[in-house]
């Protein structure tokens, strides 16, 4: 049981911002009243990115046959991608009963002889943890047994959240795998993408940015991500946390072990990304590495500039209105001014104070923060004459009744919109929005109304 | 016939296509109007559930969850989430009903959810279905069966133009009503239950949907037990009938494995002609039955050179199978989620309970793959051509709307087939040799 980690630990984290006003963080589920994904869930989400790694779902189908498959996290491993593979034991009423420990062993053992993975993560599910199979146990003798790393994941969903869950993947990260194996070599300017999961590619649009720079990344948790680089990640200089605040406490543990410093940041847009790629030169503190990036922000700018010229002339006097959650709020608002779009409100109902701080400042006072913007959001349209909305999907019903454009923010994108290039992927998408008669055309009365 | 394999040996399941039983339960409260599913146990459940059928249907998907966490689950017997469920979600909407369903936690630690629903006064069906046991098919049978059990009120006289007809799981929201209008053209008035035709068949509505929004009345399902007959199709559904049998004892049954196909749409038609006296089916029914011989054979050609895979929930494997049969197309290997009365009944060389992997592992004796949307990646892999059927199918529009049944739905299945295969077939062999997919035009016909 040692090896498990403390989970009221985790939901009281020390570097979490509003951790300091709420005693309990992240606070229990209501019935009835609650949306989101479980710890198994958010687990799996900062795991599965891992290709040459198989991903064992020790439960039931529900988990793993309604999850699978789910995220298009791109990976450049050249040999059987285990990102597009599903496994589960799939217990039955039997291991229920009886155990699911014989079957789980088992089920390492077919992994092993038929896939040969680097690693094996094992996921505990709400079922297997309430039944009591010894995971730990099972993962360390199948470990001794197959000579890599066979790593038991206690994020049942029943635990908490997703962001829980994701902590507690960064957790079994840094028991079984960081700090097992030594790289190969070393350089003044090795970095770990932290919380980058490579959803459509979005970390390819800077990563040959920060090759160009001299900036290694020696390894990621977890996108386009391998075991055998995240196992030497101890040697990095600097972590890098990519647009994702539950694995703070990874960093933090991180800083506290091995003196590594860490920079929080998020490449969506081009401010953010210039940003970015600034703050990372600043962190490895060499001036020749910060003049070098200066002066390589300067050059991709100038050439967004250039390629989104069109675009501008387009959007201006363009204003859309956001309903979105989490730093989502600020972070997309700001990548809408970048391509000129004016954003004239942001639901700011599922942000954090931070992100609802970050959004007033960008947005300026003209814009309104939208405290409950299911109800809001069609008066501001009509009142500022919005010409976009940007939401979940269950908003189109008010796009179509106002008579304006639409963007699903939640939808399943298939190319990124992440770095200076993926700017460009947005705006060629609202362009297309905005140019879509489709939200005119189905509004059309039918002949038989008045 | 075919070889029938019931139980792998595997330790366990590698791409697994199988779904599980509270994912059905959903979905068949998803066919009562105004309802709002309640998944008993961890929120991950819901959650996952909600974002799948969303992405497969392009709606928005009414559920709630019972969240129920670790303390929870060690202190409670259920009593306290799902009463505390009930009161939240009738605190922001009204249901006209509330769909309990459990999953595997519940179930582990024995929550008594009939003596918890017995205590909560509003409507509510429960129905177990733990995740551990059965799969997407019987989730949904399940479910229709205690709506049926715990809502529609005994009956002793029997109205001979009512009909109800139970569809199985994999018949999409198009089929459900093509079935029913089918019927109807006999002069029978038909209730589906669930009915999915009014709910998920991807209409615009007024506004935004908290609930199903459409689907069987709950007024209608009480109602039920005074239709003359019962029509189910789909075995994971008999157990159903025979529920709504019990409410009353004059009410007739006739079972049907499914509707796909020349012959077995003959048979369906042949039990109305009887049922009715009429002597002879309204004419657009004898049309689409002389549009769906022709379908055969402008299709037996192309289908005819093919070897397939089906990887399908067993009421639509048995009925995917029979189709591609009668005009020609082997199936090479069918592969069940589950074990199922049905599996002897497919036409296939082998016929097996398994998964995806085990469809790699034979990708020699195959040309295309029908299955869901996890076949896609393997059929890129594998250089095979893909057909795309069942749940889920995140990667194209108007899932809702595909239709294979009957005669009608029979022609489009095999067109579509036939065409996918002519396809894949041009695809490998780029330039030389094509595959054409007519043969000979059909004299014999005219």
């Amino acid at each position: 049981m040692a090896s498990k980690p403390k989970i009221k630990e985790l939901l009281d984290e020390s570097s979490c911002a509003h951790n300091q006003n709420r005693k309990v963080a992240c606070n229990a589920p209501t019935p009835g009243a609650t949306t989101g994904g479980c710890a198994f869930e958010g687990a799996q989400i900062s795991l599965f990115p891992y290709a040459d790694a198989a991903h064992l779902v020790h439960g039931p189908m529900t988990c793993l046959g309604s999850s699978w498959e789910t995220r298009a996290t791109g990976t450049s491993y050249s040999r059987r991608d285990l990102t597009r593979m599903g496994f589960i034991t799939d217990i039955n009423i039997n291991d229920v009963v009886f155990s699911g420990e014989e079957k789980l062993a088992a089920a390492i053992d077919y992994i092993m002889t038929h896939y040969a993975p680097e690693a094996v993560f094992v996921y505990a599910t709400c079922v297997t943890a309430m039944i009591g199979d010894d995971i730990d146990l099972l993962c360390k003798q199948a470990a001794e047994r197959h000579g890599v790393p066979i790593v038991p994941v206690h994020a049942p969903g029943f635990v908490g959240s997703k962001n829980l869950g994701s902590r507690l993947a960064g957790e079994a990260v840094l028991t079984h795998l960081i700090g097992t194996k030594e790289p190969e070599e070393t350089t003044a300017f090795d970095i770990n993408l932290i919380g980058e999961y490579n959803v459509s590619g979005d970390m390819w649009q800077y990563t040959p940015l920060l090759a160009e720079l001299g900036i290694r990344v020696l390894s990621t948790l977890s996108g386009d991500g391998r075991i055998a680089q995240i196992r030497t990640a101890h040697r990095a200089k600097l972590n890098v946390l990519v647009c994702a605040k539950s694995l703070v406490s990874l960093t933090r543990k991180m800083q506290e072990r091995y003196g590594m410093p860490s920079v929080s940041l998020s490449f969506y847009g081009k401010r953010e990304t210039s940003n970015g790629l600034l703050a990372i030169a600043e962190a490895l503190g060499d001036l020749n590495l910060i003049e070098r990036t200066r002066s390589l922000i300067a050059r991709e700018e100038a050439k967004l500039a250039e390629k989104l010229k069109p675009y501008l002339l387009f959007f201006k006097g363009r204003k859309a209105v956001l309903n979105t959650g989490g730093n989502k709020t600020w972070s997309i608002a700001a990548a809408l001014q970048d391509i000129g779009i004016e954003v004239v409100a942001t639901a700011v109902k599922k942000a954090t104070e931070d992100d609802r701080e970050k959004a007033r400042q960008l947005l300026g006072d003209q814009a309104t923060l939208m405290m409950n913007p299911g109800a809001e959001q069609a008066r501001i349209i009509s009142e500022t004459g919005a010409d976009l909305l940007l939401a979940g999907g269950r908003s189109l019903y008010t796009a179509i009744k106002q008579g304006i454009a639409f963007a699903d923010v939640n939808q399943e994108k298939k190319k990124s919109y992440g770095g200076y290039d993926g700017l460009l992927n947005l705006a060629e998408d609202l362009r297309n929005a905005l140019q879509n008669p489709v939200f005119k055309n189905v509004a059309r009365r039918a002949p038989w109304q008045k | 016939m075919a070889e029938v394999i019931h139980k792998t040996n595997k330790p366990l399941q590698v791409n697994p296509f199988k779904l599980s039983q509270p994912m059905g339960a959903t979905l068949a409260f998803l066919g009562v109007d105004g309802c709002m599913p309640l998944m008993h146990g961890g929120q991950g459940c819901a959650s996952l559930t909600k974002v799948f059928f969303t992405r497969h249907f392009c709606e928005p998907i009414a559920i709630q969850t019972s969240a129920v966490t670790d303390a929870v689950a060690v202190l409670d017997g259920g009593d306290y989430s799902i009463v505390e469920s009930v009161k939240n979600i009738t605190a922001k909407v009204t249901p006209s009903l509330i769909g309990l369903h459990t999953t595997g936690l519940p179930e582990t630690k024995g929550d008594d959810i009939r003596g918890i629903s017995a205590q909560i006064d509003y409507p509510l069906v429960y129905v177990n279905t733990p995740d551990y046991e059965g799969g997407l098919e019987s989730g949904w049978a399940q479910t229709c069966k205690a709506l049926i059990e715990q809502l529609v009120e005994p009956s002793k006289k029997a109205d001979d133009n009512k009909l109800v007809l139970l569809p199985h799981v994999s018949l999409t929201p198009i089929e459900v009503e093509k079935i029913k209008e089918f019927i109807e053209g006999f002069g029978f008035k038909v209730s589906a239950l669930p009915d999915l035709s009014t709910s998920l068949d991807g209409h615009l509505g007024d506004k935004q949907a908290a609930l199903s929004s459409g689907g069987i009345s709950l007024e209608e399902i009480r109602m039920l037990a005074d239709a003359g007959l019962v029509v189910s199709v789909g075995d994971s559904m008999q157990a159903a009938a025979t529920t709504l049998l019990k409410k009353n004892p004059a009410m007739r049954h006739e079972h049907f494995p499914h509707l796909q196909g020349l012959a077995a749409t003959d048979v369906l038609v042949e039990m109305l002609l009887a049922e009715t006296g009429f002597s002879g089916p309204p004419a657009t029914v004898a049309r689409w039955r002389q549009r769906l011989q022709d379908a055969m054979l402008d299709s037996h050609f192309a289908l005819g050179q093919s070897r397939f895979l089906v990887a399908a929930e067993p009421d639509q494997l048995v009925g995917i199978c029979q189709s591609l049969y009668d005009a020609g197309g082997k199936v090479a290997v069918a592969i069940s989620t589950v074990d199922s009365p049905q599996l002897k009944k497919i036409k296939a060389e082998k016929v097996l309970v398994g998964d995806l992997e085990d469809a790699e592992q034979c990708a020699d004796c195959y040309d295309l793959f029908v299955g869901n949307g996890h076949c896609e990646a393997l059929a890129h892999r594998l250089h095979k051509g893909l057909l795309l059927r069942g749940f889920p199918n995140w990667e194209q529009v108007g899932n809702q709307m595909k239709n294979d049944v009957l005669y009608e739905g029979g022609c489009y299945f095999l067109f579509e087939t036939a065409n996918e295969t002519v396809r894949f077939f041009m695809s490998q062999q780029s330039g030389t040799d094509q595959a054409k997919p007519c043969g000979n035009e059909h004299a014999g016909l005219q």
